[in-house]
């Protein structure tokens, strides 16, 4: 199979040149698109076959994507054609007319060039009434709004209504670029349940897409047009053959749509003045509440947990506990307030708040009543909602007598509810100017890195003084050595004194050390004969064995010969130090 | 060398004499302070301050001369900086406990956890943390040295390990708290907290003087604040006193 596609191509090659004349070609699938959708964009080379796809010149506001290329072959009565096309995806980023300047591509040394392309992108409108409710669209979207005339403050639902034609398959990559609410706060969306209905003679499926809008400010306020852009699937016009195979087989066909609802104004109106509550904070909506206050007999000091559930619809964020600064005999500390929403718009629920409260004297006598008022935009009115006061028994701190042997003496100051401040210090003390922490200090850090160095360093002299402790190799290696360093000056001196029976001793033992540390056996064991016989020896070069023969020798012959000289002991010093260098090099 | 000796006796010489006119202005503060002119004792408390001197017991007793002239914001915050640098007196505690009774609405409370992690300056705890940690090297550095005491001091360098770990962890609370947050204490009495940071925004709610509100960020001359109960909004910076901490 791929024999024969080589061998079509190679003929439309071979053929093609003569066959056709070469020409480049770009086009657009269509030149007016909304704004969402995209262009294709062609680049169509005939009888020609460049090595890569043609770099595209770059135009402000629009972007290109490469799809691929696509290439045809055809042979007519004898005649040849190929052509190869590379496609890109144009997308606009804003509405208006864009101009693709022409191409040009040097395809076997010759130069091909194509006429400019012009694109208008036009915004998406709504569309008209009657071609909505004529049915001939596949697909429109509506905004619909509760109610026209709002209070300022007040939240309500809105419903982006997307319909699409029973015809439609699926809908996918739903994007909503823009939702513009002048005056308005756009809260959480939910996606509602997808129902039919009947536009004119077409029946269409809604999905609608609820979403809170709060108004900020006063007048008129304008909401859209909401734009969104949609790829629909279509049921494919190219396939045709039995429709019962067509239900499983047919892919479908994706269009690209844009949708814009109406523009629609709403008008917001302030809260009425009139019967406001002086308590009144802003809530909006219908409430109710609930409160309880806990543990009602007590003593001054003691805690109190006052809990106020406020329930209902509206802004329940806005939701504030009553001013209570006016409590004079309690100290307030500051309440928790938890939110938890039944719905999925976060418009039902309950906010509960928590309250520690403490009273200060024993003359409290209750929780005086405190109520919460809100405004009910379904009947324009404000409400009240008040809790009556809750009787409390407060006794006074030293009232309740401690235990016996709990009582300390040395504990009342401590316990006691001082009556003022501390008075003054008369010692200035130590004054400090200001400056910063030692925890920004540079070289307070950097100090904190010696303990750590510190530890380094004697982590590694413990490791290498277990590595010399863990091989005696090693460790003769260095005794030796040292034992080399100090015998080569006991050497000289015996030799300047002009001792030989020291001088020989010595030599004699320095060179039973030095070969049983090389040769790895007891120094006591190294004779002459080892020159001769040890296998490790044998590598050496002769020279050093004639040498280490000799000085060996020389050893044996001291204890019977004469006495000899100052300078014939250096000279054997000399030859012991190179006999002992060149050693070095052997290894067991 | 003869020069470098002079200019240290200046520097020396100098410094005494800043100490002595200091000590002789407390003195003469605190007498303001025991006639009852307390604005006076303020004012003349804050102008010490105002040459970069500071010690607990003048930020002390300027926060008394500011709660005595009425100001219980300017208190708190004075209290809260002498805690800063003092954070065991005494005298301190309880002035900054009393003074904030006495502020009507929210006010803050430490949590017994944040009391006690703030037993140290943050200078003390980076102090104790680096000679817990200098210690604990040393008995790492002993044990590498001789290892025949290693045995011996296993217990007690876990020991050393689990209190630097433990300090170590109380300065790096320190050291965020210290840092990533900031408290504002509102100076002025019933202050606007508005919806955004300008004039003209919207009443969010009312703090009152003493109020001690959570920094969650700054604008120009804005700070913004929140309660803690889900409340926030913009304060004018020149209405509160910020303070590193929670």
């Amino acid at each position: 199979m791929i024999f024969a596609a080589g061998f079509i191509w190679l003929a439309a090659m071979a053929f093609g040149g003569a066959a056709c004349a070469a020409n480049f070609t770009a086009s657009l699938d269509r030149d007016t698109i909304t704004l969402g959708e995209q262009a294709t964009l062609s680049l169509r080379f005939d009888g020609v076959q460049p090595q890569n796809a043609p770099a595209l010149p770059a135009v402000a506001g629009v972007q290109f994507q490469y799809v691929g290329p696509s290439s045809s072959f055809s042979f007519i009565n004898g005649q040849t054609s190929s052509s190869i096309t590379y496609n890109y995806i144009v997308a606009p980023q804003h509405d208006g007319e864009f101009v693709i300047p022409g191409m040009r591509a040097d395809v076997g040394g010759q130069r091909y060039s194509s006429s400019p392309l012009k694109l208008i992108v036009s915004k998406a409108n709504a569309p008209a009434a009657g071609a909505t409710n004529s049915g001939s669209e596949i697909a429109f979207m509506k905004l619909a709004l509760p109610q026209n005339k709002i209070y300022a403050g007040q939240t309500l639902t809105a419903q982006l209504q997307i319909y699409l034609r029973e015809d439609v398959q699926n809908i996918v990559n739903f994007q909503l670029p823009s939702a513009p609410a002048d005056g308005f706060i756009i809260g959480k969306n939910a996606e509602g349940g997808r129902y039919r209905a009947q536009v004119g003679n077409r029946v269409y499926t809604v999905i609608p897409l609820r979403f809170a809008l709060t108004a900020t400010r006063t007048g008129m306020l304008t909401l859209g047009p909401f734009t969104a852009n949609m790829i629909l699937v279509l049921p494919s016009q190219n396939q045709g053959g039995d429709p019962f195979f067509g239900q499983f087989f047919n892919q479908g066909e994706q269009k690209q749509v844009s949708l814009a609802t109406e523009k629609t104004s709403v008008e917001s109106s302030p809260l009425p003045e009139q019967d406001k509550p002086a308590n009144f904070s802003g809530a909006i909506g219908d409430f109710t509440m609930t409160a309880s206050v806990g543990p009602t007999n007590l003593t001054v000091g003691d805690p109190v947990t006052v809990h106020v559930q406020i329930s209902g619809r509206g802004a329940l964020d806005a939701v504030t506990l009553p001013d209570q600064s006016a409590l004079q005999d309690f100290k307030i500390f500051p309440p928790t307030a938890k939110t938890e929403t039944t719905d999925q718009l976060g418009l039902e629920g309950r906010k509960t708040f928590e309250e520690i409260v403490t009273p200060q004297n024993a003359g409290v006598q209750e929780w005086p009543q405190f109520s919460f008022s809100f405004f009910n935009p379904e009947d324009g009115q404000y409400h009240t909602l008040t809790q009556p006061a809750v009787p409390l028994v407060v006794k006074a701190a030293g009232a309740t007598p401690m235990p016996a042997l709990a009582a300390n003496k040395n504990s009342a100051p401590e316990n006691q509810i001082p009556q003022d401040i501390s008075p003054v210090k008369d010692s200035l003390g130590t004054l400090a100017t200001k400056s910063f922490p030692l925890v920004t200090r540079p070289v307070f850090l950097a100090a904190q890195t010696v303990p750590v160095l510190a530890f380094i360093a004697a982590f590694i002299w413990r490791k290498r003084t277990d590595n010399l402790a863990n091989n005696p190799r090693l460790r003769r290696q260095r005794a030796v050595a040292a034992l080399m360093a100090s015998g080569k000056a006991d050497l000289k001196k015996y030799a300047a004194a002009n001792q030989p029976d020291e001088f020989f001793v010595t030599l004699f033992r320095l060179l039973q050390e030095r070969l049983g540390e090389r040769l790895d056996c007891p120094a006591s064991a190294i004779t002459e004969n080892v020159v001769e016989e040890h296998p490790v020896l044998r590598g050496v070069p002769k020279a050093t064995l004639a040498a280490l023969r000799e000085l060996f020798q020389l050893c044996n012959q001291a204890r019977y010969a004469p006495v000899r000289g100052t300078s014939e002991l250096n000279s054997v010093v000399t030859q012991f130090e190179k006999t002992v260098a060149e050693l070095q090099e052997v290894k067991a | 060398m003869k020069k470098l000796s002079i200019i240290l006796f200046a520097l020396v010489f100098a410094g005494n004499l800043f100490a002595v006119d200091a000590a002789a202005d407390f003195s003469a503060a605190n007498k303001l302070y025991a006639q009852g002119k307390f604005p006076d004792a303020a004012k003349a408390y804050e102008t010490i301050l105002a040459t970069g001197a500071q010690s607990p017991a003048l930020l002390f007793n300027d926060a008394n001369a500011e709660f005595k002239s009425g100001r219980l914001g300017r208190a708190i915050a004075g209290y809260r900086r002498a805690a800063l640098l003092a954070p065991r007196d005494p005298d301190i505690r309880a002035n900054l406990a009393f003074v904030r009774n006495q502020v009507q609405g929210a006010t803050g409370r430490e949590r017994f956890w944040q009391n006690g992690f703030s037993t140290l300056t943050l200078n003390e705890g980076a102090v104790l943390t680096a000679v817990l940690f200098w210690l604990m090297c040393a008995l790492l550095v002993a044990r590498q040295l001789r290892p025949a005491l290693a045995p011996k001091l296993k217990g007690i360098t876990r020991i050393f390990a689990v209190l630097t770990a433990c300090s170590a962890s109380v300065l790096v609370w320190q050291t965020a708290n210290h840092f990533s947050s900031a408290t504002a204490v509102v100076t002025t009495d019933n202050a606007t907290v508005r919806s955004g940071p300008f004039d003209d925004a919207q009443n969010a709610f009312t703090a009152r003087d003493g109020a001690e509100l959570s920094v969650l960020g700054r604008r120009d001359d804005w700070v913004q604040v929140t309660d803690g109960t889900g409340k926030s909004g913009w304060l004018p910076a020149k209405q509160v006193e910020v303070l590193p901490g929670a």
